[in-house]
């Protein structure tokens, strides 16, 4: 299942108050912002200058997958390019494994990109001119590692993306989400510690989609990979993020785990987002029981001790389940051995509607 | 009046000024030709050695490889008629003239381009000089040449590489700076240095533009065969130019079809060239 903590809590990447600002008077609209604290709008009507980024502060621990989740001109692209510096910031630090990244040479930047940071293009951008194999490998011949030894990681990376037959093939010759898994495996065969992904599969049908996506969260896993994954469907970042960032205009307006956001949207923006996503699985019995107390008071003739037991973090699926098994329509949950609280059918149907707690009126 | 005496003084003033470049530059003009006529005559006696029908089998097979049999068939049926027509000798001696002229034209041209696709300002003073190349008349590049360098294949094989050399320029700096946004940037997050960015994505990126720009100039330099006749190049141009001034009609014609199907094989051969580098080049 999906945890917000992972084996370690190291912090690879780290963003402290970065904006970005676009346009030929971007230094006098940062001064503005530093001296006055400006907004968006503001800034364009007075100095003419779109804001890319803005304040934005965010953290991306090892092993981690965070997504970032907006409409389109939100700023997400600008946001991951300022991660390995492909566009330089307006104001503010990103450290990347305690590195501060705007400090960097020009060959210590060079070094962060082929080893450190991988990246994974909405675009793919492969190599026409080159085989499977030889563009899986790019990352590696750019490092100088010897012909036979990286075609052999490339070949095994390509393996894992499950292209072993292909590696003799030119990209014109794949399909679209062919080409997705070949971009993908060129980021795994350099052995980056982060990937960063910009809507890589965006331009998929949904079934191809959908398999990308379960293969892509369970190779990093298991690789122990962490990555930055960008997208503008809320769907996909549940799928894929152990947390997820939500922008506009700019802004990261929330940043949590899937269940939170869907549960305490931060404001109408994420509430919009958040309507037509199935609940299901998302939330959890810890957020929707009610005290044993409460529910003693409102339900005297029932035993709480006899009802079926489950634990906190049992999704509303499982808690439907156990609901039509049990003939009682309310489920204990259970933690370390003492009930700590119950979920009624009641709550059951407020979790999948979302809709908020309020007091039913006496019946 | 007023009028001729100013042409006069300018007329003495050019004749002075092309006496001294010629006084103190003979050194170098004499060298210069050497090198052009070197080269030329290497390449002729190359393509001398072999008997026309060899190089009809060459043709036919280059044209059987870049784009299919019937076409080398073709070619090699054109090439022959020529040396049926009793033109292969300055058949040849014309070939020669336009392959030096636009290898040349390209060892200079290419790393030209390349440089000015790399620099906008170098660019932006190129373009202007290269328009102005290209719009003069090129019966004008005759005259200095002829004058310091005198009647004969140097004379005409600078003249055709200069109008040969500004398509291969533009096209190479065309595909330079064309590369695709998505692949620098691809590029930049591999941690590519320069050169790396330069021979592993913007030179891949622009060989099919430098191919055309190959093609363009070789279809430049066939332009100048005939005008080049009138200062001593040799070959088919000459014979052009010898026939029409003795109202030698059935001749003039003869040596003009003859520079047709060279022209014509030349060119498809290399557009299929430019046209595979682009399929993917495999
Ligand atoms: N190079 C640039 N120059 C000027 N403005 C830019 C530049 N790049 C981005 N912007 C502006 O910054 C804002 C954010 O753009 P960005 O590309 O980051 O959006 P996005 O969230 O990635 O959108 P999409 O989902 O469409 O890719 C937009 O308003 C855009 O116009
Ligand atoms: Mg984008």
């Amino acid at each position: 299942m999906k945890t917000a903590m992972n084996d370690s809590n190291e912090v690879l990447i780290d963003c402290q108050n970065v904006w970005k600002i676009f346009g030929a008077r971007a230094p006098a609209a940062i001064q503005a912002v530093a001296d006055r604290g400006l907004s968006k709008k503001q800034i364009l009507q007075d100095f003419n200058c779109v804001v890319g980024v803005s304040d934005a502060s965010l953290h991306v621990r090892r092993g981690e997958i965070f997504c970032i989740m907006g409409l389109s001109g939100s700023g997400k692209s600008t946001l991951i390019r300022l991660l390995n510096r492909l566009i330089e910031p307006s104001l503010g630090t990103i450290t990347v494994k305690g590195k501060d990244v705007a400090r960097l040479n020009a060959a210590q930047l060079r070094d962060m990109r082929a080893r450190n940071i991988g990246m994974v293009f909405q675009s793919v951008a492969l190599l026409p001119n080159r085989t499977v194999l030889e563009n899986a490998a790019f990352g590696l011949e750019v490092r100088g590692v010897a012909k036979d030894e990286r075609h052999k990681t490339a070949r095994a990376a390509l393996e894992k993306v499950g292209l072993a037959d292909w590696t003799a093939r030119y990209p014109n010759e794949l399909s679209g989400g062919m080409q997705q898994r070949v971009g993908l495996a060129r980021a795994l065969a350099a052995d980056p510690e982060i990937i960063l992904m910009d809507e890589p599969f965006s331009a998929l049908d949904p079934l191809i989609r959908r398999q990308l996506q379960d293969e892509f969260r369970q190779l990093t896993k298991s690789l122990g990979k962490s990555a930055v994954f960008i997208t503008h469907d809320l769907e996909e970042a549940i799928r894929i993020g152990d947390r997820i960032a939500i922008m506009k205009d700019g802004v990261i307006v929330q940043v949590g785990t899937a269940e939170e956001i869907v549960t305490k949207p931060a404001d109408d923006y994420v509430s919009d987002f958040v309507a037509g996503i199935s609940r299901i699985h998302l939330v959890k019995a810890h957020s929707v029981m009610q005290p044993v107390a409460k529910f003693r008071a409102s339900h005297p003739q029932h035993d709480v001790e006899a009802l079926l037991r489950t634990s906190p973090d049992a999704d509303i699926g499982e808690l439907i389940d156990l609901t039509m098994q049990s003939n009682r329509d309310a489920v204990a949950v259970v933690e370390n051995g003492t009930v700590i609280g119950v979920v009624t059918t009641r709550a059951l149907l407020r979790g999948v509607a979302g809709t908020p707690e309020h007091e039913p009126a006496a019946a | 009046m007023d009028t001729s005496i100013i042409t006069d003084r300018f007329d003495t003033w050019t004749d002075d000024a092309l006496a001294w470049i010629n006084d103190n530059g003979e050194w170098l003009f004499e060298f210069i030709r050497m090198l052009l006529e070197g080269t030329y005559d290497g390449i002729l006696w190359l393509l001398q050695l072999p008997p026309f029908y060899i190089i009809a089998i060459i043709a036919a097979l280059l044209g059987w490889r870049l784009i299919n049999l019937a076409s080398g068939i073709l070619a090699a049926i054109a090439l022959i008629f020529c040396a049926v027509m009793g033109l292969w000798a300055e058949t040849m001696s014309t070939l020669a003239l336009v392959a030096t002229a636009t290898i040349l034209a390209l060892v200079v041209g290419i790393p030209v381009g390349i440089v000015a696709g790399f620099v906008p300002s170098f660019n932006r003073v190129l373009e202007p000089v290269l328009d102005l190349i290209q719009t003069l008349p090129p019966y004008i590049y005759l005259l200095p040449a002829i004058a310091l360098l005198g009647y004969g294949p140097a004379t005409a094989l600078i003249a055709t590489f200069i109008v040969a050399m500004p398509p291969a320029i533009r096209l190479t700096s065309l595909g330079i700076r064309m590369t695709p946004r998505e692949f620098i940037e691809l590029g930049q997050a591999s941690g590519l240095t320069s050169w790396q960015m330069f021979t592993k994505i913007r030179l891949p990126f622009a060989i099919p533009s430098i191919m055309a720009g190959i093609n363009q100039s070789l279809m430049m330099a066939f332009g100048m065969v005939v005008i080049a006749g009138i200062v001593g190049s040799g070959g088919l141009g000459e014979t052009i130019y010898g026939a029409v001034r003795t109202l030698d009609i059935a001749t003039s014609i003869n040596a003009a079809i003859a520079i047709v199907i060279l022209t014509m094989v030349l060119d498809r051969l290399t557009q299929s060239a430019a046209r595979r580098a682009k399929a993917g080049g495999r």
